[in-house]
This record gives C-alpha cells, structure tokens and sequence, in this order.
C-alpha cells in the first residue's frame, strides 16, 4: 500500500525539553492509526506536526509526497488537503453553522458561494445537523458542535484527517454520536490519523495502534498484536487503567 | 446670565459641532486602522517588526496630546514639502487630523493587541488547519472576534477622544469649543456660552457611556 503520511525520526524540543524522540511510523492509505498514551506523553504535538501546526527540529514528515519540513512548501496549500478535529472543537463563535463550513471552502479553495454554502448543506445532512445551519456554535452542544468540525474538515475534500482527542472534551451521552461519525468515514475508507483514548472504537475501526510515552513511540503494530499483548510494560499498564473504565 | 442669545448663535456652534464630529469620526477609524496594524506589528515574531511598534506606541503615550498637535501643525507641512519639494498648503485640519490618528493609534494599538491576545491559540490553529494564510485568519477568525470583545473599550477611548479634540483651539480651528467661547466674547456672554458648552460635551458623552455600558451588558450574555 502507499504511504499517505510518512514520520521519519522525528524531534522536536521546547527549549531544552524534548517532547518527540525519534518519533517514526507511516500511515497507508485508507489506513486508520490510533494514538494513545499518557497525557504528556507527546501525541497532538506529533499529530500537530503532521500539518505543520507545530515545526519540528530534526527529522521529517511526508504527506502525499510532500515533505512537511521543506521551507519552500506550500504549507496552507498542504494544510487545505489535510483536514483536522480539535479536541476544542474550534469553531468559529462569529459565523454561523453554514458560514464556517463555507469561509475556507470560498477563500481558500476559490470555490463560489452557493457551492461552498450547498456542499456545507450536504455534510451537515450527513452528520444529522441540517436543522442547525443557521445557528451559532455556541447555540449547539458539544457533540452537535464536534460533528459541525468533522463536516467542516470534509468540506474541503481532504485527502487524510487527523483528529486530537475529538471526544475528550465531551459529555459521557455525547461520545457516540461522534465516534459514530468517525467510524462511518473510516468505513468510507477515509485515510485517518486519532489520537483518542477510546478503545472500543479502536477495537473496532483501527488498523494499527500506535502508543507513545514521553516523546516516543514505544508501541506500533497491529490492532490484534496490540490489545492481545502489547510488548511494553508501559502499555500493558496503560490498557489495564484505561479499559477498567 | 442670560441664555436667551444662545439660540440665535446656534447655527454657528453647530458648525463647531460638526467639525468636531468630522474630526473624531476620522481620527477614530484612522487611529484603529493604524492602531491594527501596530498592533499586528507588535504581535509579530520579528523582533525588529515588534520593537519598532512598541516604540512607537512608548513615544506618543509619553508626549502630550497637545504639543503633538502643535507639532504637527508645524512638521506636516514642512515634511510634505521636504518629499515633493514643493510647497503644499495643509490646512489645520488635515494637520490635526494627522495628529489625532497617530496619536490615538497609540493607545487603540494597546486595546487591539489585547484584543488579539484574548482569542484562543486553537481559533488560530484551526484557521490554519482549514488551509488559511497568516492574513486570512487574522482578517477572517481572529479580529472578527477581537473587533467584538474589544469594541466597548474602543468607544471607551472614542468618547475621551470627542473630549480631547477641543485641544484643537491651539491651532486657531473653530470646533464646538472654539466657536463657543468666540461667540460668547464678541457677545460679551462668555461664561453662559462656556456653560452651554460644558453642558453639551457632558450630555454627549455621559449618553454615549452610558450607550457603551449597555452595549457592554449585551456582549456579556
Ligand atoms: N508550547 C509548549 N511549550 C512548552 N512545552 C510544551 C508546549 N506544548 C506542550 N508542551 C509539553 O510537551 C509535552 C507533550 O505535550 P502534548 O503533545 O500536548 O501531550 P499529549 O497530547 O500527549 O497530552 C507535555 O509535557 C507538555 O507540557
Ligand atoms: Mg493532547
């Protein structure tokens, strides 16, 4: 299979504090990757640095062929194909529903404004949340307000998704219309990059799980080899916490 | 006292009224729309970009507004003249109105750059996530909401600058002021003329705060 994204021994420091060591691991196409770890352990730093929302100091990423390091990227021409969750969700408060899935379609990608407002229209049909176009984000809950970020990010016909965290901000009733989301596109045989600590949707969507601890990836291997018996103790510790939950 | 010669002077205070008006509405769009850009200069990562701004804004918020005035009312000209070499006649009011707008774009630089700096990190990134430039997402996310946060502070500074214009009597321009006190000398009624005069200033910038104030309680909820 080819390789979508590419990390290649990757490390970034803050400072004096390195937070990625040697970070290096590859997503195929159609492939969905999990990160997990322990909070600090690195993972939206090296996600972030998938689409260059984070430089990074030695090493590099490759993202459809293009290298996320080289200075003479295009970087928003990169970052339009490359569609991202926040764990804040991050909309924008001033616009409505409709107007933040249009603003980058119409200014980044040059599309006009029917097109940009009609195909926001479609995605919110598919996320459940036609109803809501002409609201404000702040009218919505935070599930309804995740899956307006995930329509948002489709919008611009992204090539790969990478999400942080999508559903950690989230109420416990509010989760599963999310994953639900996550999990349809993944059937869709949308390239996907999630960081979330949600094993049951790891269990059933992942192809791979990657785990890191203190800015390594000390885990990368299949689905089966990892929740069968994941190699490091580290790991075996953080399943055992995580899926007594 | 004697009010009763105020209503025959009024066309002429309203000329004055409307010079100052004039005067404060284009200070006040000038002065923000250099006070961003200083602002943005401020913000920025060059630390040159960034010195030169905050220089800038130490100057003007360390000289008084005044001598700001009667200073430019002498170096504009002077500076025109040295560009295109030839002799240009300003006129007072550009000269003020050149000085209003640096001026307060010193203090509108502080109110933006707060502004800017009260708006999430993650607003920014996902700007830059959907593919957007430095200028876009500034232009389209970031001020958008800084412009609403800071916009009591802003009509805040407008109103003291309503006030502040009347320092253009230095420079022999007839504003509300001005034409107030000329008015009440050649009528021998200066001090009913300068009263009326307090009065209006007070009563256009208590409402205009008390204006700001609700619009404040409104952007709370
Ligand atoms: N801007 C920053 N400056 C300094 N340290 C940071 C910064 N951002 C994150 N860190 C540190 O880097 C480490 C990794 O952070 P992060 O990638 O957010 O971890 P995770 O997402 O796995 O919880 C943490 O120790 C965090 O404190
Ligand atoms: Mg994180």
């Amino acid at each position: 299979m080819s390789s979508m994204i590419s990390i290649n021994n990757v490390n970034k420091w803050y400072g004096d504090f390195q937070v990625l060591t040697d970070c290096s691991t590859s997503v195929s196409k159609g492939e969905v990757v999990v990160v997990c770890g322990p909070s600090g352990s690195g993972k939206s730093t090296l996600i972030k640095c998938v689409n260059a929302l984070e430089p990074f100091q030695k090493g590099d990423i490759i993202v459809d062929g293009i290298s996320v390091g080289d200075p003479k990227t295009n970087l928003p021409k990169l970052r339009s194909r490359v569609g991202m969750v926040f764990q804040h969700f991050e909309l924008f408060p001033h616009l409505t529903i409709v107007e933040n899935l249009a603003i980058a379609q119409t200014k980044v990608l040059g599309r006009s404004k029917e097109e940009a407002e009609a195909k926001g229209i479609k995605l919110l049909e598919r996320v459940g949340l036609k109803a809501h176009a002409h609201k404000h984000p702040g009218q919505l809950s935070g599930g309804q307000q995740q899956r307006v970020a995930i329509a948002r990010a489709l919008a611009m016909d992204p090539i790969c998704m990478l999400f942080d965290e999508p559903t950690s901000a989230l109420d416990p009733e509010m989760i599963n219309e999310v994953l639900d989301v996550m999990t349809e596109l993944a059937k869709e045989g949308m390239t996907m990059m999630c960081v979330t600590h949600e094993m049951g949707f790891a269990r059933r969507v992942a192809d791979r799980v990657i785990f890191m601890d203190r800015g390594h990836i000390v885990e990368d291997c299949s689905k089966d080899d990892f929740f069968g018996t994941p190699r490091s103790e580290r790991a075996q510790q953080f399943l055992s916490k995580i899926l007594q939950h | 006292m004697d009010f009763s010669q105020i209503i025959p002077a009024l066309p002429d205070l309203m000329d004055g009224m409307w010079l100052t008006l004039k005067l404060m509405v284009m200070a006040v769009v000038g002065g923000v729309v250099l006070g961003t850009v200083l602002a943005l200069l401020r913000l920025s990562s060059n630390p040159v970009l960034s010195g030169l701004a905050k220089a800038y804004v130490n100057i003007f918020r360390s000289v008084p507004l005044l001598l700001v005035i009667i200073w430019f009312y002498l170096a504009v000209p002077m500076l025109l003249n040295w560009i295109t070499g030839e002799f240009v006649a300003v006129g007072a009011f550009t000269s003020c109105l050149v000085a209003f707008m640096m001026f307060e774009a010193a203090y509108y630089c502080e109110i933006v750059r707060a502004g800017i700096q009260s708006i999430a990190k993650g607003q920014v990134n996902a700007a830059y996530a959907l593919g957007m430039t430095y200028g876009q997402a500034m232009r389209l996310v970031v001020l958008p909401q800084a412009f609403r946060k800071m916009m009591p502070l802003l009509l805040q500074q407008s109103i003291i600058l309503f006030q502040d214009t009347s320092l253009v009597y230095a420079v022999g321009l007839m504003d509300f002021l001005s034409s107030a006190r000329s008015r009440g000398d050649i009528l021998g009624l200066p001090h009913e003329f300068l009263l009326f005069a307090g009065l209006i200033y007070f009563v256009v910038s208590f409402a205009a705060s008390r204006g700001v104030k609700h619009l404040q309680k409104r952007l709370a909820v």
